[in-house]
């Protein structure tokens, strides 16, 4: 019965090809809107590392100023990154499977001078545990292992796009860089990492580029180097010098630690509680006693990792969906009235009110699944141009996943019921012998 | 095959009540064929409605084909007005958009049949009524007693036990009116109950009875006729074909 209701259906759809063409034109628009807001806000909420989020865990204490808390208006409020000095003491926890401090800099890179002129860059800073805690995958060779952490070595790793530049694209293991005023050795090239939301270091944009280059976190101190992140304080160091900044209050580093356990997550927090207990004595951590542990997902949450903006548009969206699911309430009302006779000699030859019921919510749902497909279309076309100036890091990726094909079927489906549900009561609802004689 | 004891049909708005039928009591056997006559506004169509489950009704009692039908659900009347019932109507009530071959398929499609049962019933329906080479054609490329014979195709197709006809030739020029007579003449006489609503005397005479219905009433019943017709239930299309 189906094949024949939708056989019904397409002829009543193209016996009017303009009211058909409004019909799917405005269920179209609606599933185009809805779609690409829910596709960006879904693409915000995704894990980033599925299966392994939970166990990776930020780091913040409260250092600030003991007068007045980091957002003034929040008394709960406390810093988003870390000092270098306790940083550098939660390395010694020894709770943590893996651990790391990480910031960027940025430093001049000297290619070789026939492939470019040098050039300033975005340099990450981190432990080699950076690389397998956030499972970043490898196109060449790998991560640098601990001796180079520890030395340090003059060891780098390169993105696909910084070994695209520097090497066109070859295995580069080996290779040297001049970064500032020394050579590295490139020991790794990493692979296809993009995920859509920058969520190991989000005090800046979620959707800011990806550093193209790594180096180890103990450069720090022999190189002097600084943030070209965001740094914050709210007292300044105490002298001109280096150390001065690295004993500073100023926090300008995050740090991550893994810790696949509850037992190691509640030892973790006594621990880091303890560390900043020990400081108070030392005059240190004025404020009440104010540590943050936090989960990806729960810090993605908490740090808005979805713009305001995506997430209001998206629930603007779906209401405009249902606007414009209603509005053909009487467009498809005036269409199966005007078909009342066909329905008068299909119930007196032998079909039953609910066969009548769904021969009409088949024709709206038919409305539903053509509204969708060009609304699905015009949703990827407009996603692609939001990616393509939005999204710095990868605009490929602000793109309907299998799971939004799927979201954005169902919702066809809900909005040509939405539209039919009614006017298909109504037309089902008339007495047969209504209008045989009439005719 | 139809009795009906006291129908009461009302028809009420919030200021009239109208009394379409009133103790309207018939009772038609298998196999004839009864004419049904009064002036307009008499209550014939209610009649044929309330007959053919198209319509209910305030009280009384109907049997049809020995099973009473007063308080059935929509599905189980639409089952009977599909198996047990034809229509044939005074303006044919083809759907314009459906060639002559899915017109005829029309009951078919709510009876459940395979695709090859539908087939053959429709191919052997149309040849019963001459009009198996216009099968793809619209109804609007069709004269009148073409359309009427098309729904007399879709009648026979689903080989009812009873056809109720409201008015068949009203539209039809007398030419046309004799062989659609003619041809539900032939359906009677393969032993399918025909009751038909008329205004014409040339086309009451063709039945086997008369029934006069005034003001919702059976005013003057005629004494049924010895039908000369096949035994009863004996099938159209077996007679016919």
């Amino acid at each position: 019965m189906l094949g024949y209701n939708v056989k019904i259906a397409l002829k009543s759809l193209r016996r009017n090809p303009i009211l058909t063409s409004l019909l799917i034109g405005a269920i179209a628009l609606g599933i185009c809107v809805s779609t690409t807001f829910i596709a960006l806000r879904h693409l915000f909420e995704k894990d980033p590392l599925p299966g392994k989020s939970q166990t990776l865990f930020y780091v913040r204490l409260d250092n600030w100023d003991p007068q007045r808390a980091y957002v003034a208006e929040d008394p709960k409020s406390l810093p988003s990154q870390v000092t270098y000095r306790d940083a550098m003491a939660l390395m010694k926890s020894g709770i943590a499977t893996q651990q790391t401090p990480t910031y960027k800099t940025r430093l001049f890179v000297h290619p070789d001078p026939k492939v470019s002129r040098p050039f300033s860059e975005n340099i990450r800073l981190a432990y080699r545990d950076f690389f397998t805690m956030f499972n970043v995958p490898f196109q060449y060779g790998g991560a640098w292992d601990k001796a180079a952490d520890a030395k340090p070595e003059q060891v780098i790793v390169l993105d696909q796009t910084m070994n695209q530049k520097l090497f066109g694209g070859a295995n580069s293991i080996g290779r040297t860089v001049r970064l500032g005023e020394r050579n590295y050795k490139v020991v790794g090239v990493i692979g296809d990492w993009r995920p859509a939301v920058k969520f190991y270091d989000m005090t800046q944009s979620v959707t800011a580029e990806f550093e193209h280059v790594f180096m180890p976190f103990n450069f720090t101190r022999p190189l002097e180097l600084t943030p070209s992140g965001n740094s914050d304080g709210w007292k300044g160091p105490d002298g001109d010098s280096y150390d001065s900044f690295l004993n500073s209050e100023v926090v300008w580093m995050q740090f991550w630690a893994e810790l696949p356990t509850a037992e190691k997550q509640a030892a973790y927090r006594q621990y880091v509680d303890n560390y900043v207990r020990d400081q108070k004595k030392l005059g240190r951590f004025q404020r009440p006693l104010h540590n943050e542990v936090t989960s990806i997902p729960d810090l993605m949450k908490e740090l808005n990792a979805v713009p305001p903006a995506v997430k209001s548009m998206s629930i603007v969206s779906m209401l405009f969906l249902v606007v414009c699911s209603l509005n053909l309430v009487g467009l498809l009302l005036g269409k199966f009235l005007a078909r009342i006779p066909e329905v008068s000699v299909r119930r007196a030859l032998g079909a039953s009110r609910l066969q009548v019921f769904w021969q009409h919510v088949v024709e709206c749902e038919l409305v539903g699944i053509a509204g969708g497909a060009i609304g699905l279309l015009l949703s990827m076309g407009i996603l692609r141009l939001i990616g393509k100036f939005a999204h710095q890091q990868a605009p490929e990726l602000v793109r309907l996943d299998g799971e939004m094909v799927l979201i954005s079927i169902f919702l066809s489906l809900v909005a040509g019921l939405l539209a039919g549900l009614y006017p298909s009561w109504r037309v089902c609802s008339v007495a047969p012998a209504m209008q045989l004689k009439v005719q | 095959m139809l009795e009906m004891h006291n129908i009461r049909k009302i028809y009420r708005t919030v200021t009239i009540e109208t009394h379409a039928l009133e103790d309207f009591s018939l009772v038609v056997n298998s196999g004839e064929f009864v004419a049904v006559m009064g002036p307009s506004g008499s209550g014939k169509t209610t009649f044929l409605n309330v007959a053919g489950l198209l319509d209910t009704f305030d009280s009384g009692t109907y049997t049809l084909d020995g099973k009473d039908v007063s308080r059935l659900s929509d599905s189980e009347m639409s089952r009977i007005r599909n198996r047990a019932i034809g229509f044939v109507f005074q303006s044919f009530n083809l759907i314009p958009d459906l060639n002559i071959f899915d017109n005829v398929d029309v009951p078919l499609r709510y009876r459940g049949l395979s695709a090859s049962d539908r087939k053959d019933r429709i191919e052997r329906s149309l040849d019963m009524v001459g009009l198996s080479s216009r099968r793809k054609h619209l109804p609007s490329q069709l004269s009148g007693g073409q359309q009427q014979r098309v729904a007399i195709a879709r009648v026979l197709a689903g080989d009812p036990k009873l056809i109720l006809a409201d008015e068949p030739t009203g539209n039809l020029d007398s030419l046309m009116a004799r062989e659609i007579m003619d041809l539900l003449d032939r359906i009677n006489a393969a032993g399918t109950t025909i009751v038909m609503v008329t205004h014409s005397p040339e086309c009451a005479v063709r039945a086997q009875r008369q029934i006069h219905v005034l003001d919702g009433k059976v005013v003057d019943l005629d004494m049924p006729r010895i039908s000369l017709a096949a035994p009863a239930g004996a099938g159209i299309a077996s007679t016919l074909g």
